[in-house]
């Protein structure tokens, strides 16, 4: 069974700040790290891989450097690593995005059909979640997101079932291969790499796919095919801190005098229906 | 201004405005921008030709470059957007027999956006008899609701609800598509906005029309929440936003109000359609939203035991709220995933947050931002929540917590 993972090289978001006073990115010691999600989705292909044999392709989108993240997938257990990198494809949005990466899965198709595409549920940066679908949409595949578990895969009979996460409890749905899933965190644990696998990771070549070796229409890549646009950014709103009450002065009047702070303006008081005083 | 070695004046990127969101690396005519290692974009000197194009695509004025004569495009040339119907369309997510709490907080939205350049706001349903859920949002605001009913609707399955949508969208035309950002509507947005070959902002906090253009201005929050990007799509239609439940209030039914219903019939295309085997609701510790909760009861990290749970159960119920926890909690297999505030859990707006042993990390911070009023209980004073804390308390829990309940019940006996 040919398994893609999708990955994107995020920073790490934590600690990307906004100077509030000047209205920059602070950009000290970020670092720059393989989106979380997708870890998963390969974790998760290379257990597929073992269970039911064949082979697990990780592409990802980015400049040069986003090749780490293909070396992380490789360290464990991934096979192909292609990074698909090319001035075309900057400034991307999502449809964009989709549309390069559900190019570059059809030529990966022509070799060895594609039967299960591993997506992370987002990328930590944009937070978005909406590259899987739409590259489910493009490829015409069955598409499952926010996947908690699989339940089965029967390669043989292009059937597979999963359960997913929505608002009010687990849905368990079943459809045809090839399908596409976008995956949550607790699909699976990612194992640590090996020092040998380690090591063979930064000794395999990879692959650099160009926008002539996916082919398909230049103007829906990159910015070019990119609908949406930043206008602005800004620090989020700032929120105000009050004052603050010593326990060790006597609890029954910290709280006292938290209470009395917080019912003050009377409205949070008959919400809760207290009295402020 | 810098100069390279052949007397070019060249553009300089600061780094500390670069989002690298990489526009200017696509526009070089020449290539000479790359991304650094660091995650920012970088002029190599001496090829750059000095054309200033990066400055003039730049969307956060990142790109130091000087010309006299210059001449503001602010994007590459594209065609116009197509034509479209001046009507703001908001997708009614259905729920049971009624609708997911944030279609009607959207109806509300989009007649404040439609009151702005004269539009119309359209409701769409779909699914199966759904006359009950077209009624509510014509009495909601909708000025017409459009009803796409077919047996394959009955309930939402992924995909094939995203083909109905966008046919639905694209005999309308509206300019404007609003969804929820549900697991089910950030889902479906995706499909639709990829059917439509238009642009999607997801998870968006603000909306709002620009006044001398008329675009769609949608805010969300990105990096994890630390930055909000102000964002618009220009020459697509609809433009398309989904927007977290709990940003615009619900809003007043408004009086006297007519509205006209549209049916419409439709085809389903043979798209490999998932089934549904089976729906297990959450079990009592997990069916609880607690986004729809007044009061949240926050566990953190330094509240994180046995023991103090049945402090915390107390509060929430004399408060009439629920217990919920930040991520640390969830990790130590306390508490269930659903029940976790942050980046990684759920963006809660309670009129009451009580924080207990939460350090308040940017992760959860973000998440909490809609609060009306923040409560910190935690024995380190210089933990970060205090920054946000309408009202802090410090000390430990289980000195705290039993004080704190006893005043509230003593307050809720005088307010009676």
């Amino acid at each position: 069974m040919h398994i893609v993972c999708c990955l994107k090289q995020v920073p790490d978001t934590a600690e990307v700040k906004i100077d509030p006073d000047t209205n920059t990115l602070v950009r000290e010691g970020v670092e720059s790290i393989l989106n979380p999600y997708d870890l998963v989705a390969v974790e998760m292909a290379v257990q597929l891989k073992e269970k039911h044999g064949g082979h697990v392709t990780a592409i990802c989108m980015g400049p040069p450097q986003a090749e780490s993240v293909l070396r992380e997938a490789l360290s464990l257990g991934a096979d192909t690593p292609i990074l698909l990198s090319d001035r075309a494809f900057a400034g991307a949005d999502t449809l964009a995005t989709s549309y390069t990466l559900a190019r570059a899965i059809r030529t990966l198709n022509r070799e060895s059909e594609v039967k299960l595409i591993l997506c992370g549920k987002q990328a930590i940066d944009g937070d978005t979640a909406q590259t899987g679908p739409g590259i489910a949409t493009r490829m015409e595949y069955s598409q499952f997101s926010y996947v908690t578990a699989i339940e089965s895969v029967d390669p043989r009979h292009n059937r597979i079932r999963v359960a997913r996460k929505m608002e009010r409890g687990q849905e368990i749905l079943e459809g045809e291969l090839p399908a596409l899933l976008t995956v949550e965190l607790e699909l699976a644990v990612p194992r640590r790499a090996s020092l040998p696998n380690l090591m063979a990771s930064l000794r395999q070549p990879i692959k650099a796919w160009n926008k002539d070796d996916i082919g398909g229409d230049v103007q829906k890549l990159g910015i070019k095919g990119s609908p949406t646009w930043v206008r602005r950014i800004g620090a989020p709103p700032p929120r105000e801190s009050g004052p603050r009450f010593a326990a060790r002065e006597g609890v029954a009047d910290a709280v006292r005098q938290g209470l009395n702070t917080l019912l003050a303006d009377g409205k949070m008081a008959s919400k809760l229906g207290l009295s402020d005083g | 201004m810098a100069k390279n070695s052949k007397g070019i004046e060249v553009a300089e990127i600061l780094t500390d405005q670069c989002i690298a969101c990489q526009i200017c690396i696509a526009e070089c005519p020449v290539g000479a921008i790359e991304l650094s290692p660091a995650g920012v974009a970088r002029v190599d000197p001496e090829i750059c030709v000095g054309c200033g194009k990066c400055s003039d695509v730049c969307p956060v004025e990142a790109v130091a470059f000087d010309r006299k004569k210059r001449r503001k495009i602010r994007k590459a040339p594209k065609a116009e957007a197509p034509a479209s119907e001046n009507i703001v369309a908001v997708c009614i997510e259905a729920r049971g027999s009624s609708a997911a709490t944030v279609s009607w907080e959207l109806v509300g939205k989009a007649r404040a956006l439609a009151a702005k350049r004269g539009a119309k706001v359209a409701g769409l349903v779909l699914g199966t008899g759904a006359e009950e859920l077209a009624a509510q949002a014509g009495a909601t605001g909708c000025d017409e609701v459009h009803l796409l009913t077919h047996e394959s609707l009955g309930r939402y399955v992924p995909g094939l609800y995203g083909y109905a949508l966008s046919e639905l969208a694209g005999k309308i035309r509206p300019d404007i598509l609003l969804m929820g950002a549900t697991a089910q509507g950030r889902e479906l947005a995706g499909v639709v906005a990829t059917l439509l070959k238009t642009g999607l902002t997801a998870d968006c906090t603000g909306l709002d029309i620009e006044e001398e253009t008329g675009l769609l201005l949608m805010t969300r929050p990105t990096f994890g929440g630390n930055i909000m990007a102000t964002i618009f799509c220009e020459n697509h239609r609809p433009q398309m936003a989904t927007v977290r439940p709990k940003v615009f209030p619900l809003p007043a039914p408004p009086e006297n109000h007519k509205w006209d219903l549209v049916r419409h019939d439709w085809h389903p295309p043979q798209v490999p359609v998932p089934e549904r085997i089976e729906f297990i609701t959450d079990n009592e510790m997990m069916g609880i939203d607690i986004t729809e909760y007044p009061v949240l009861v926050v566990a953190g990290k330094g509240a994180c035991s046995p023991d103090a749970f049945a402090l915390l159960e107390e509060l929430a119920d004399v408060l009439g709220g629920v217990v919920a926890c930040s991520r640390p909690v969830v990790e130590s297999g306390l508490m269930p995933y659903e029940r976790q505030v942050g980046q990684t859990g759920k963006t809660v707006a309670p009129s009451l947050y009580v924080a207990v042993g939460v350090s308040g990390a940017i992760q959860h911070r973000v998440a909490i931002q809609g609060a009306q009023r923040i409560m910190a209980v935690n024995s380190e004073p210089e933990a970060p929540i205090f920054q946000v804390a309408d009202v802090g308390i410090v000390g430990e829990y289980a000195q705290v917590l039993p004080e704190l309940i006893s005043q509230i019940k003593a307050r809720k006996k005088n307010h009676a």
